[in-house]
């Protein structure tokens, strides 16, 4: 399979695979409840029913850019996500595309913020300020810990490289340096507040402030809010599975169909710690809680192993 | 799409200072109470409550209707606490007709009066899981309380409206059988409400709780709040215990009147789940001690409805949100000539301005939520704040107008 070929298969196949993962992870919750829960393929169901709906828009709202951002999100966090799964798929070597993974989910939350604030909608100002404070919260540990691990393994930018280098050593990055353990630590920490989950759903606490800036999406919007949440998703545990617990380094194969399916494995694993799990047993916090929290843990881990990583460990 | 609405949009929004409206459709309250919350950044300054968004005209139903009709006419007044209503309003009906109802009857009333409590405690506890997002535990105190919903279902034939007062007694018996299902099903509710109490002592839950919504003991009294709201508040007032009614008088022994001392959500919540443990034990005691005998009187229902003369009574309960107080006044011909209810919710809301203001938009859910708003019987007056401008025209003489007419 040639390069082009496995990107643009892997652009749906992200979409359908974190859709996928969206329906495991709400059955989980459901089976840990006691409750029967969704069929997994129910978030499939949602975006059929979703797409049907009659387009609507408040009169407060500012148009353009109220319909354009979801589709900007939804698109950047499909492409991050089918970029981190091609790179698992085929040997794809381009610089600098770990950043642009890291870069691209970022501006899909950002691009929800600024459509869900052009709804002139109180809540979603509120849900607007709450997702400001908790994207400086979690952002840059998150980035911190990626960057730590780029300079502790072989010195390199690519996913790729970092890949090749774990089934190099025929290990994966977590066991090989201290500093990148501590960083996956940093960085699974960071994975709820980034899939703003309980209990770091603040920005959109249903309870509170009704979804915050999704509070006028409805129709075809919310459903490319939704697949923008499930791909962004998709993505940090796809990452968090490639850069740090690259299980098919165990076989010392390199990118192929074993490995795709093993990274997925391992990556649902990572969703049910990082999302599944926090959001079955905790309650949710308060936004000074959360900063408070991730300026404390996180962020002092990450730099702990940024300057380990620089220090050769 | 929205250009349609061409030059006309304009977005007129302070952001230093929200306007939030908070209800009648809300996901957090499932009540219909419109809270009109003003906010600076995250925090209230001020609040705004509105009711009367399904007013029922129930008082001015059950002046129309005889007394068995209204019986169950204000049964359905709740669908939390509906046994709590007809035992207020039987009581009061007993007093004016000096109807003695038989030892068994007022034990089973009690009963039944302590599930309620149960019931109604647990599903509170839900709500406040739901609230501050603890969706796992909501989804568990429910599962719990739905033993106690099959329990009703066995005892009286319905899980929440349960038919169960009649004048004069109840309309159901214990068998053995209930007995023995009651008391099991009660120990495995009390083991599970052990672990919702240890959940909600976690740390996460009691971060979110304590120290907000606070009414101190001073406010507590001054406001007249009642019920769970008040004892948070360490205001040792219980109905139960102060003015014993149906079987309490015998059970004074066998339960203690919780109160909190932080006056805040988190004292609220802990008063409500340590009156449950206390409601297991009357439950215990009512079914060591269930007295043998006849239930009700032989004699028709209507019969003795059409027996009741002309009077006049106050009675009281305390419902599991509060005190709960009938005003009844029959007209001697089987009929009312005024029924008068004072639920605890209106009393409690009163306590919700003081308790909201200065916190964060955070807690309002959680707020609202601790002095167990049961809206559906609050919604027979309108209050009206009288510094608001936009309400000045319904005043004294709308009022005036409305009493002349009546």
């Amino acid at each position: 399979m040639n390069e082009l070929t496995a990107f643009v298969v892997s652009f749906p196949a992200s979409l359908l695979i974190s859709l996928l993962f969206d329906g495991i992870d709400r059955k989980l919750h459901a089976r840990m409840q006691k409750r029967i829960g969704p069929p997994i393929i129910q978030p499939i169901y949602d975006l059929i029913k979703l797409f049907s709906k009659e387009r609507i828009i408040p009169i407060t709202a500012s148009t353009r850019i109220f319909e354009i951002m979801p589709i900007i999100s939804a698109s950047t966090s499909l492409l991050a996500a089918s970029i981190v799964l091609s790179n698992i798929i085929v040997e794809v070597s381009v610089v600098g595309d770990l950043i642009l993974v890291i870069y691209l989910l970022a501006v899909a939350s950002i691009a929800l913020m600024i459509g869900g604030s052009a709804s002139g909608n109180p809540y979603s100002a509120i849900g607007f300020s709450r997702k400001i404070s908790m994207i400086i919260a979690y952002e840059i540990p998150m980035f911190i810990s990626v960057i730590s691990i780029a300079l502790g393994l072989s010195p390199t930018l690519t996913i790729n490289g970092i890949v090749r280098f774990q089934s190099n050593m025929r290990a994966p990055s977590l066991l090989l340096r201290l500093s990148a353990a501590i960083a996956a630590a940093a960085f699974m920490i960071c994975v709820p507040a980034a899939a703003s989950v309980v209990p770091f759903d603040i920005p959109e606490a249903k309870t509170e402030i009704i979804y915050g800036l999704l509070v006028e999406y409805g129709g075809p919007y919310l459903a490319l809010a939704k697949i923008a949440k499930a791909s962004s998703n998709f993505t940090l545990t796809l990452l968090a599975a490639t850069i740090f617990l690259y299980t098919p380094s165990f076989l010392g194969v390199n990118a192929s169909q074993i490995s795709l399916l093993l990274c997925l494995a391992t990556s649902l694993a990572v969703m049910f710690i990082t999302i599944t799990l926090p959001r079955t047993i905790f309650a949710r916090l308060k936004v000074g809680q959360a900063f408070r929290f991730y300026w404390m843990l996180p962020l002092i881990l990450s730099t702990i192993s940024a300057i380990l990583s620089v220090v050769g460990f | 799409m929205g250009s349609e609405h061409g030059g006309e949009k304009k977005i007129e929004v302070e952001y230093a200072r929200l306007r939030l409206p908070f209800g009648p459709v809300h996901p957090a309250l499932k009540e219909p109470v419109s809270l009109r919350v003003t906010v600076r950044g995250e925090e209230v300054t001020d609040v705004d409550i509105f009711l009367g968004h399904v007013h029922r005209g129930i008082e001015s139903l059950a002046e129309g209707r005889n007394l068995i009709q209204t019986l169950y006419l204000i049964e359905r007044i709740c669908g939390i606490c509906s046994h709590s209503h007809t035992t207020c309003f039987t009581q009061a009906l007993e007093d004016i007709g000096d109807v003695r109802p038989s030892e068994r009857a007022l034990y089973l009333r009690t009963l039944i009066f302590e599930m309620e409590r149960i019931h109604s405690h647990l599903l509170f506890l839900g709500i406040m899981a739901y609230e501050i997002g603890f969706d796992t535990l909501f989804m568990f105190t429910w599962y719990v309380r739905e033993k106690i919903l099959d329990l009703f279902e066995k005892v009286t034939g319905n899980r929440i409206h349960h038919a169960m007062n009649t004048i004069g007694g109840v309309r159901w018996d214990l068998t053995q059988q209930m007995i023995r299902e009651i008391s099991v099903s009660i120990s495995d509710v009390e083991k599970s409400v052990k672990h919702i109490c240890n959940y909600f002592r976690d740390k996460t839950a009691e971060d979110r709780m304590s120290g907000i919504g606070g009414l101190d003991h001073n406010q507590a009294l001054k406001l007249c709040v009642v019920g769970p709201t008040a004892r948070g508040s360490g205001v040792n007032i219980d109905v139960r215990r102060d003015h014993p009614y149906a079987a309490y008088n015998d059970l004074k022994e066998d339960f203690s009147v919780i109160t909190g001392r932080g006056g805040d959500v988190y004292a609220r919540t802990e008063v409500r789940i340590l009156e449950t443990f206390e409601s297991i034990k009357l439950i215990r005691a009512i079914l060591d001690r269930l007295p043998e005998g006849p239930i009700r009187p032989d004699e028709n229902a209507f019969r003795i409805m059409r027996r009741i003369p002309e009077g006049e009574s106050i009675s009281l309960v305390e419902a599991p949100r509060g005190e709960l107080l009938y005003f009844v006044k029959t007209d001697g011909k089987g009929g009312l000539r005024r029924l008068k209810v004072r639920t605890p919710t209106f009393s409690n809301l009163v306590g919700l301005k003081s308790m909201l203001v200065g916190c964060e938009i955070a807690d309002i859910p959680a707020i609202v939520a601790s002095i167990d708003p049961c809206l559906s019987c609050t919604n027979r007056i309108t209050v009206v704040d009288q510094k608001s401008n936009e309400v000045r025209d319904i005043e004294m003489n709308y009022l005036r107008r409305m009493v002349r007419r009546s």
